[in-house]
């Protein structure tokens, strides 16, 4: 018998292949693979942003969610919550989705954005302030894809599309074997956040040879701003000017320790917090040093003001005015030693001069110069942006890879140049357009790197930055290794007419369980009845025949 | 999934108890209080079987993949309990054969029943993600509820003098297997995964 057995098994393992695989692969099946237990799966999900402007309510409003999962596909999406990948999210489904009251919207963003086509980036950023312009009282939510949300997506895109398709067999088979997914979060409701302070931080080197010197004042504002809170990274809005404004902090107080080369100018350094809220940090510092004070260096002799906006990428230069220089004037002298930098040494860039009036009727100012110029000071905004409307300056999309360090520290070298040329006066002393006053070494691009990428490795948004995070602390003691009289600098908003309301909810951990509908229950509870109907038919036959004769009533 | 999923599961597990207990007649006999007794026993034995196993057997630390056939072997012994505390049972209820043996067979299935699924299907069968292992559950305990009765009927047998010498074996070796069962499954699947190994590791080489 075992020789025949053995024989049996070396025919199926040499030849047949059929039979083995009959015979092996279903116990291979059954014995080795597991099956891939679909519980429920938890994962953190960031919502758009809630604020409120000057009154104005922008975002969504809700942040609970609890509602059955489904794709723009499916037929019937009020209450229910719709999920859309990225790559398939335009403005059109958006709307639909709103406008057939769904539930929530999740959007599902791929983990690493460069692998996105630009295409898609591009229409996406655009599409960001539409959504935010228009109030949404559904929560909207966006979640990084990993392979299990992948999976919860297919499973719901083929259960939604094939809704309202098949005869009565196939919707009772689809019954038993479809997965559903509700979608749960755990927070509460969102509410204001009371009593948010904003974080300016301020330093000042001092210039040398008497009273009343005239002071440049160089500005730049920290935060970042997106379509949701947690992912706006700003690498090139604004992480760029920050780490800029600390190089150059950092060069021009190396100048200004020997007495040879310290100027006199007052340099004094501003980074600005919620910048992307209308220039909330640098409207009240305004108010504070200019009508708190006594005496304060802006209240003095201010030659100009510089702000720095977006400058890590691009090979042009715009110096956006809200009013063109006069003639013998420190801007005007600013304006043409950039001229002067950019065509003797930087020949590739394009630099330009944009003149936009303020508008005061508009909700929001364009450029952080125009808060100065309303308080009558000089002031000009330096981008590579020709428009502060652009999508690139409040986008999620705007990551690391945005920044091109080459450009930045070109940009960087430039701006220092012509600075110490208004500076030490160089044009009237009669030094000659391409004279290098900072060598290669000295604007240290490892330092601009580092800077560039410890900003864009936390999000910065102004609702997440408060007065005890370690990006402000980080930030005021790099100025302050640089920089004399560090200073903190503490917005609130006003209790009866804010001017800015956050509200929290920011981030929540959503659940999606695997549900089966309704109709399941009730096929489970006639299948169950009729087994115990079978059960009980079974044992009265077994009772009445003659196994058990003793015990029969 | 929801408290009517929770009743499906329910029924499907108690049920069967129910129309046994209505069908053989038991409820004829006012065996109410004696099944409850069983299942008192039940929880005694499953105590004791507990604490022995907690005294005396270390947990074993061993490689993840390699199987403790000594140690589960001896931990399968300690079933042995089992078979003597529905002997306990039997023998303390007075009457026929087959009353003995259904009294201890529901009695104990159903401690079993209460014990060990009652709270999970609680828990788990009411919250909203749906799993098909509860209705797995009640379903197991329906084959739970024949494998006692089996094993009730077997234990009666072995020990009736007048049993014939031919049945001995067989019974024996049945008892044996109720409690090794589930030593016997695990010794399988791991002989039958390792065969499996070895015969892929030979066709790839």
């Amino acid at each position: 018998m075992f020789e025949e057995a053995s024989e049996v098994f070396d025919n199926m393992f040499k030849s047949s292949f059929p039979l083995t695989f009959i015979v092996f692969i279903p116990a291979v099946l059954i014995l080795v693979s597991p099956l891939p237990a679909e519980a429920a799966h938890e994962f953190t999900v960031y919502r758009m942003q809630q604020y409120d402007l000057q009154g104005q309510p922008y975002g969504t409003r809700n942040a609970i969610l609890n509602t059955e999962a489904r794709t723009v596909e499916a037929e019937v999406l009020s209450r229910r919550c719709v999920i859309m990948r990225l790559v398939d999210f335009s403005y059109e489904r958006y709307q639909k989705a709103l406008r057939q009251s769904a539930g929530a919207v999740v959007i599902i963003l791929p983990k690493n954005m460069s692998t996105m086509p630009q295409d898609i980036v591009q229409q996406f950023m655009e599409l960001e302030p539409e959504m935010l312009a228009t109030e949404t009282i559904v929560p909207v939510y966006f979640a990084l894809e990993d392979d299990e949300l992948l999976s919860i997506y297919t499973q719901t895109l083929t259960s939604s599309s094939s809704q309202g398709s098949s005869s009565a067999a196939e919707v009772l088979i689809h019954t038993a074997t479809a997965n559903g997914f509700q979608m749960v979060t755990s927070g509460a409701q969102s509410k204001a956040v009371s009593d948010w302070s904003i974080t300016s931080l301020e330093g000042r080197l001092a210039g040398t040879g008497g009273e009343d010197l005239p002071t440049i004042v160089l500005v730049a504002h920290y935060d970042s701003f997106g379509v949701a809170p947690w992912l706006s990274y700003g690498a090139d809005s604004n992480g760029s000017g920050v780490s800029m404004l600390l190089e150059l902090a950092r060069l021009f107080s190396r100048l200004y320790t020997y007495k040879r080369t310290h100027a006199g100018y007052n340099l004094l350094f501003f980074v600005s917090g919620g910048g992307k809220f209308n220039y909330q940090g640098t409207k009240r510092w305004l108010e504070d040093n200019l009508d708190h004070t006594d005496s304060s260096l802006l209240q003095d002799n201010v030659a100009f003001v510089l702000c720095l906006d977006t400058l890590g990428n691009g090979d042009s230069l715009h110096l956006h005015v809200s009013k063109p220089p006069k003639e013998g004037t420190p801007q005007y002298a600013l304006l043409k030693e950039l001229e002067t930098v950019v065509s003797s040494q930087y020949p590739e860039v394009k630099f330009s001069m944009v003149h936009k009036k303020i508008n005061l009727a508009d909700d929001t100012l364009a450029w952080e110069h125009e808060r100065f110029g309303i308080r009558r000071l000089p002031a000009f905004t330096l981008s590579h942006l020709n428009s502060h409307r652009e999508a690139q300056r409040s986008s999620i999309m705007d990551v690391r890879p945005h920044v091109d360090l080459r450009k930045l520290s070109r940009n960087t070298k430039l701006i220092a140049e012509a600075l110490a040329r208004v500076i030490y006066n160089l044009t009237e002393k009669g030094a000659p357009g391409d004279l290098q006053i900072f060598t290669e070494q000295m604007v240290q691009e490892e330092q601009l790197s580092s800077v560039v990428d410890w900003l864009t490795a936390q999000p910065r948004a102004a609702q997440l930055v408060d007065k005890d995070s370690s990006v402000v602390s980080t930030l005021e003691y790099h100025l302050g290794r640089y920089l004399k009289d560090v200073r903190r600098h503490y917005v609130k908003a006003d209790k009866r007419d804010p001017e800015f309301v956050f509200y929290d909810q920011l981030k929540q951990t959503m659940n999606a369980y695997r549900v089966k509908p309704a109709i399941f229950d009730l096929l489970l509870a006639v299948c169950i009845a009729a087994y115990l109907g079978v059960i009980y038919l079974a044992i009265q036959v077994c009772i009445n025949s003659t196994w058990f004769p003793s015990m029969s009533p | 999934m929801t408290l009517f999923h929770f009743g499906n599961c329910f029924a499907l597990a108690y049920f069967p108890y129910f129309i046994t207990y209505k069908c053989s007649g038991l409820s004829e006999y006012n065996a109410f209080w004696r099944c409850v007794q069983a299942g008192a026993t039940y929880l005694f034995v499953q105590l004791c079987k507990m604490l022995f196993l907690a005294t005396f057997f270390p947990t074993w630390e061993g490689g993840a993949g390699v199987y403790d056939f000594v140690g589960e072997f001896m931990k399968a012994t300690v079933d042995l309990a089992d078979l003597l505390g529905l002997h306990l049972v039997m023998s303390r209820n007075a009457g026929k054969g087959e009353y003995k043996i259904m009294v201890a067979a529901m009695g104990w299935a159903t401690a079993e029943l209460v014990m060990s699924r009652c709270i999970p299907l609680w828990v788990g069968a009411r919250g909203i993600e749906f799993d098909w292992k509860y209705i797995q559950m009640s379903f197991d305990s329906n084959i739970s509820l024949v494998h006692y009765i089996a094993m009730a009927a077997v234990v009666w047998m072995f020990t009736r003098y007048d049993l014939p010498k031919s049945f001995r074996l067989p019974v024996t070796v049945l008892l044996g297997l109720c409690v090794y069962k589930a030593f016997l499954m695990e010794c399988l699947d791991c002989t039958a995964k390792a065969i499996l190994t070895f015969y892929c590791f030979n066709t790839f080489m």
